[in-house]
């Protein structure tokens, strides 16, 4: 990539960067505000994308989760190139998609982009992209069968027209997704989001005199795509090759991954050929979203402090081959793929020790567990969607944390919240003791989380657990992390993935993965062993 | 005659009102270590000397300190240990489970306030709505006992599930504990934070419990040694919401006491509001190592229940334990006079957020510190002067200054010294304006809306830059700009803030029952003020929900309609709702159910009157304007400004800008295109033409 040199010295670029993150971040708290859904406000499960009028981004909210790197920077460039030529866009136009293959890989997350004119040119785009809380089809989940089952399907579309609401489209959401207030309401909160964030550019142009956003756009740009660069070279060239399984349904069909990582000079290829194919149930990835779990650990190993945008992913290359795992084509189904991207990590991390050991982690209790409970409770039907997460993985020079969420980054749901919502209850959540993977570092704990059913009613329960029959790996002579596990009492088979049903009086009891360790067990200091007894971490 | 201390984390500031002259006068100490009172006595009797003021001629002592928030941080607090449902024992340890950092792999949680070791489990257990499900199990609290009196604890908190739908085990285990072991402090969070959420309420309570024993400790020293003294008045104690409470109540949660002194700003500054016409206002407070910001809307500060105490990164938002009371809603950015400027991997300046304290301090210091930091910027632009810094006690060196900016900023950028410094003040207000425009924004208001008023050490340097920024109007530097906080300790008042958990939705809410706990709370409200003097007559009620559209995860605040509530008051709440609603977010869902959260009572004694005629201020002189000197302004580069005296100014002087208006603990900066104007109690009003 060659930029042009620009014409803002170092402090005007430093106030002018900051100010567009602040834009981005002013929207971001807009649309956390004002949405529904848990994810989106709890979780941080949505980002903003500040970009110039050739899709390429410029600023991005700085909470959002990973699974959004760089996705609407991609969606952009093709809405520009197959769907709304540069010159067919008016102001006052919204677009939106939830097509999985343009966004992030699943249809709850809708991606929304408006244009953005500046004295009645354009000059870029801002785009949201969220968790909406319900897109019809089955109950989310792991266990649907293709993508049809997964409900609507929202191809590039104008959502607004010079500011004139599509009301067909409206009508159509409407019609086919459950608690349409919820998520039609999310919609409008992106849209206000994006509003948010052109008031404050055009601001922003006036105050500093800019007629458009080109210039600024390349020099910050170019200055991540530098950081990016200038770490990737102080890495030592070559190719390193990892293996890793996972739980796949957790019953025999597993899911196995290779990767190929190249170094060479500032750039850094990963290569998915070897990874099992596509898999029958809904954990499926396609190639966007494996990008953004494949950037996203190798951004943490080598520039983890320089604001995201186009530039920063430049160096990267991520390509895996069509029709796998993680390049899923149509109509694999794509509903829980985040338990494959949330594996993403342990890969490139793996494959990453070999290379920059000082700087990555061991292997995490993850991918988070997500469990939907739906059923009735005091005559309303409810759908709740609550996370849980293992123990987080030793590092270089420290212990893992317990209980800690990664590489997405979601809240539990208070057990008195969820208490209010389902007729359960909670009948245990504590440390999972000895679940850490030993090291000279160990792991962090899992947890043991446990409710029963105290209502009159049988409650549907959508699985997504991971690590049941695997393990998370130990790093450098580190120790395995103890396995997960999914039980019901009175004991019967209950799946791992997929639906099953709590029935009046029975109670389910999940054991979350420890995290692995780092470093060779025997040469852990002993004061830390003594400490780690003493509080009942280890016995 | 009122006075006002405030203990800082270097300085203990006083101010005292004599309501006979209608005037205010100002004293300051260094805060001691470890015993905070002798500061205080030692400037106690500078008043007495220098003023003629004994303490025992006061009628009432106001008092504000850091010493809770500093245990936290410092982890300095009593052996605490914990006790819970049994099977919920590590939900103070797990936290909600989610990172604050996204990017660094490094990081690390804070860690629990009681180690799993001290985390005990009772059997017992009550479900959502209060039912008991299994019963409190006596038979082990002997045993629970026994081992608390060996373990050799101070402190207990106590945090069941549900605890807020039912009290009785909650309660009863008190009962046990005060009987079984006298000694012990012990705190149910069924009285410190009667809030649903299991997490945020255990920390809390485990903080409470933590800070007691010393918070204890100290306030009855402190108000034994005042007695000792003659001293016969009322003692109250500044909180966190901005109003105060009495010993027994901060003895009681002292966790209330958090964010005493930032709570005494923001009053100070809804006290200059009022006195000046100002409605809303941005405070704006801008120290040594931090600045901060909030609102005053419609002469009230904003409050949030939303707070964290002892974070391990200081700025980062979610590093720290989450402590769920009503506090002035302030942002803190780390932005102060010695954050560290330095041009980082990718070539740019930036400022902050970790700074040189106060050893080895700034450059300009000459103590040893070697980063420039925003003082040396300030410094070589000619903003402060270098024989005139706390008033002449400390001696700066504008070469050390130059060459710290030259070594560390200029030369890596290739460009001047002294473009160098203008770009370490200029990022410095950035950083702080974008701040405080996305919590102006956070709120649903525009940040143009608002006049500004700058106090603190550094905020009168920094104040003007800011406001242009967020395109202010007007910016105000009041009088006693470095003992703020104290001053909004005597115009704060005297309050009880109780607080009840009933979720339900709007259209099935049992009405008897609201009627029932909202009139409980106020008679609790009207009985505690009676403690400090105050007739039912005089308080004020203010009664609020916070609610939400139902499925949201956001509540936002309401004022109940008067009197006895029933099914005629839903429209009128729907359309406060509403109204609330738009106002933050600028729009509303048609037909959305609607749910009640969390009820909040606060009976208000009277706002203190304190209409001061005079401001006792340093040594003054007949001349205001000093001469000019070499100052560096970004439109203009060095020019000579002209430099004031501002304790020589006089009331209604009027002169246009640019200038410099030095005092002891501050100045005051003002750029070119400006209208000063000095008012009849000589706080500086700066007319911004934009």
């Amino acid at each position: 990539m060659q930029h042009t040199a620009t014409t803002f010295d170092p402090i005007a670029l430093s106030i002018l960067w900051s100010r567009l993150i602040s834009i981005v971040d002013e929207a971001g708290t807009t649309l956390q505000r004002t949405s529904f859904s848990t994810v989106t406000r709890e979780s941080n499960d949505f980002a903003v994308v500040l970009m110039d009028k050739k899709g390429r981004s410029i600023a991005q909210s700085s909470v959002s989760v990973p699974s959004f790197l760089g996705v609407l920077p991609i969606l952009t460039k093709a809405l520009l190139k197959d769907y709304f030529p540069e010159e067919t866009w008016k102001e006052g136009d919204v677009v939106m998609t939830n097509d999985p293959w343009l966004c992030a890989g699943h249809k709850p997350d809708i991606g929304i982009v408006s244009p953005i004119f500046y004295k009645k040119s354009l000059i870029g785009f801002i785009g949201t992209i969220a968790h909406s809380p319900d897109m019809g089809g089955q109950l989310w989940g792991a266990g649907t069968r293709d993508l049809y089952e997964e409900g609507l399907m929202v191809p590039p579309t104008k959502l607004m027209s010079e500011g004139v609401p599509n009301d067909t489209l409206f009508n159509i959401l409407e019609q086919n997704v459950r608690a349409a207030e919820q998520t039609v309401g999310d919609i409008r909160a992106q849209v206000a989001a994006n509003d948010q964030g052109i008031k404050s550019l055009m601001k922003l142009m006036e105050e500093n005199e800019l007629t458009d956003l080109q210039d600024l756009s390349d020099a910050v740009i170019n200055a991540s795509e530098k950081a990016m660069r200038e770490a990737l070279s102080a890495a030592p060239d070559g190719s390193y090759h990892y293996e890793y399984d996972t739980d796949g349904d957790g019953r025999g069909v597993g899911c196995h991954f290779e990767i190929t990582i190249t170094i060479k000079g500032d750039e850094i290829v990963a290569d998915y050929t070897g990874t099992s194919g596509a898999h029958y149930m809904s954990i499926n990835a396609v190639l966007n979203y494996a990008f953004a779990y494949t950037a996203y650990p190798i951004k943490c190993a080598f520039s983890p402090d320089v604001p995201n945008n186009d530039g920063s992913f430049y160096p990267i290359t991520v390509t895996a081959p069509k029709g796998c795992l993680v390049n899923a084509q149509k109509p694999s189904p794509l509903g829980a793929r985040n338990v494959t991207g949330n594996m993403l990590h342990s890969v490139v991390f793996g494959a990453l020790a070999k290379a920059v050991p000082d700087q990555v982690q061991a292997d995490c209790g993850s991918a988070c567990w997500c469990i939907v409970l739906n059923g009735e409770h005091k005559g309303k039907e409810f759908v709740e969607y609550f996370f849980l997460n293992g123990g987080y993985g030793a590092r270089p020079t420290m212990d893992g944390e317990h209980v800690l969420s990664f590489p997405t980054n979601v809240a539990n749901v208070p057990i008195e919240v969820l208490e209010t919502d389902v007729a359960v209850l909670v009948t245990e959540k504590s440390l999972l003791p000895n679940s850490a993977g030993s090291g000279r570092y160990r792991g962090g704990l899992g947890q043991r989380f446990s409710f029963k059913n105290i209502g009159e009613k049988p409650i549907n329960v959508s699985m997504v657990a991971e690590k049941t029959v695997t393990a998370s790996k130990g790093v450098l002579g580190g120790e395995d992390g103890q396995m997960g596990s999914v039980k019901i009492v009175p004991e019967r088979e209950f799946p791992s993935k997929g639906l099953g049903k709590l029935h009046p009086g029975e109670e389910l009891i999940l054991t979350l993965p420890g995290g692995a360790g780092y470093g060779d067990p025997k040469k852990r200091d002993k004061i830390l062993i003594e400490e780690d007894k003493l509080l009942g971490y280890i016995s | 005659m009122k006075l006002g201390i405030d203990i800082g984390g270097t300085f203990t500031d006083f101010v005292l009102f004599d309501n006979n002259s209608n005037q205010l006068y100002f004293a300051k100490t260094l805060t001691t270590y470890p015993d905070p009172t002798v500061g205080i006595f030692n400037g106690v009797k500078e008043l007495e000397d220098k003023f003629g003021f004994p303490v025992k001629d006061m009628e009432g002592i106001v008092h504000g300190t850091t010493l809770v928030t500093n245990a936290v941080i410092e982890r300095k607090g009593a052996k605490t240990a914990f006790i819970t449902t049994k099977g919920f024992e590590d939900v103070l340890e797990i936290g909600r489970e989610m990172r604050y950092d996204i990017y660094d792999i490094f990081l690390t949680m804070p860690k629990p306030l009681v180690p799993r070791n001290l985390r005990m489990g009772v059997s017992e257990r009550v479900d959502i709505e209060g039912n008991v499900i299994t019963p409190l199990d006596e038979g082990t609290l002997e045993s629970l006992a026994t081992t608390l009196k060996n373990s050799g604890i101070e402190a207990v908190g106590v945090c069941l599930l549900n605890s807020f739908a039912n009290t009785s085990h909650e309660k009863a285990l008190g009962e046990y504990l005060s009987e079984n072991v006298p000694d012990m402090y012990y705190s149910l969070s069924s009285e410190i934070m009667p809030e649903i959420r299991e997490y945020e309420r255990s920390s809390a309570t485990a903080m409470n419990a933590y800070v007691q024993p010393i918070t204890d400790k100290y306030l009855k020293d402190f108000e034994t040694q005042l007695r000792k003294q003659g001293f016969e008045g009322n003692i109250n104690i500044m909180i966190s919401s901005g109003k105060l409470t009495t010993i027994d109540g901060a003895r009681k949660s002292p966790i209330h006491l958090l964010e005493s002194g930032p709570a005494g700003g923001a009053m100070a500054g809804v006290f200059f509001g009022k006195h000046l016409q100002e409605e809303n206002l941005l405070c704006f407070d801008m120290g040594g190592t931090t600045a901060k910001a909030c609102v005053i809307y419609e002469g009230k500060p904003e409050i949030t229940n939303h707070f964290e105490a002892g974070r391990v990164k200081r700025f980062k938002k979610g590093s720290g334990l989450p402590v769920r009371i009503p506090v002035i809603d302030l942002i803190e950015i780390g932005a102060g006079g010695g954050s560290i400027a330095r041009v980082n991997n990718i070539g740019l300046l930036t400022v902050g957020p970790d700074s040189a304290s106060s050893t080895p301090g700034p450059a300009c210091y000459n103590l040893g510190g070697e980063d420039p930091t925003v003082t040396d910027a300030d410094l070589v632009l000619g903003y402060l002067n270098a024989d005139y810094f706390l008033g002449g006690e400390m001696k700066l060196s504008v070469q050390a200054a130059r060459k710290a900016i030259e070594t560390k900023l200029a030369k890596p950028m290739g460009i001047s010294i002294e473009e160098a410094a203008m770009g370490v003040h200029r990022i410095v207000n950035e950083n702080m304006a974008n701040a405080a425009r996305v919590h102006v924004l956070e709120k649903g208001m525009d940040p143009r809306h608002f006049n500004m008023i700058g106090f603190g050490g550094a905020g009168p340097v920094h104040s003007f830059g800011v406001a242009k920024l967020l395109n202010t109007k007007r910016l105000i530097i009041p009088v006693g700009a470095g003992v703020t906080s104290a001053i909004g300790f005597l115009v704060s008042p005297v309050a009880s803030e109780k607080i009840h958990s009933h979720i339900s939705e709007l259209e099935t809410l049992d009405w008897k029952e609201v009627n029932r706990f909202l009139s409980d709370m106020e008679d609790d409200g009207y009985e505690f003020l009676s403690q400090s003097g105050i007739a039912k007559k005089d308080a004020t009620v203010q009664r609020v929900v916070e609610m939400r559209y139902y499925g949201q995860g956001h509540e936002i605040t309401i004022d109940l309609p008067e009197g006895q509530l029933s099914e005629k008051d839903i429209t009128e709440i729907q359309e406060r709702f509403i109204k609330e609603y738009e106002f933050r977010y600028n729009r509303s869902i048609e037909g959305m159910r609607m749910e009640m959260v969390t009820w909040r009572v606060v009976v208000q004694g009277p706002i203190p009157e304190m209409n001061v005629e005079q401001f006792s201020t340093g040594v003054g002189g007949d001349e205001s304007y000093k001469g000019t000197r070499k100052v560096y302004f970004e439109e203009t580069g060095y020019i000579d400004c002209p430099v004031y005296n501002r304790y020589a100014l006089k009331p209604d002087e009027k002169f246009d800008g640019p200038a410099i208006i030095e005092e002891t603990e501050s100045t005051t900066v003002i750029g070119i295109n400006t209208t000063i104007q000095v008012d009849s109690d000589k706080n500086i009003l700066i007319d911004l033409h934009q």
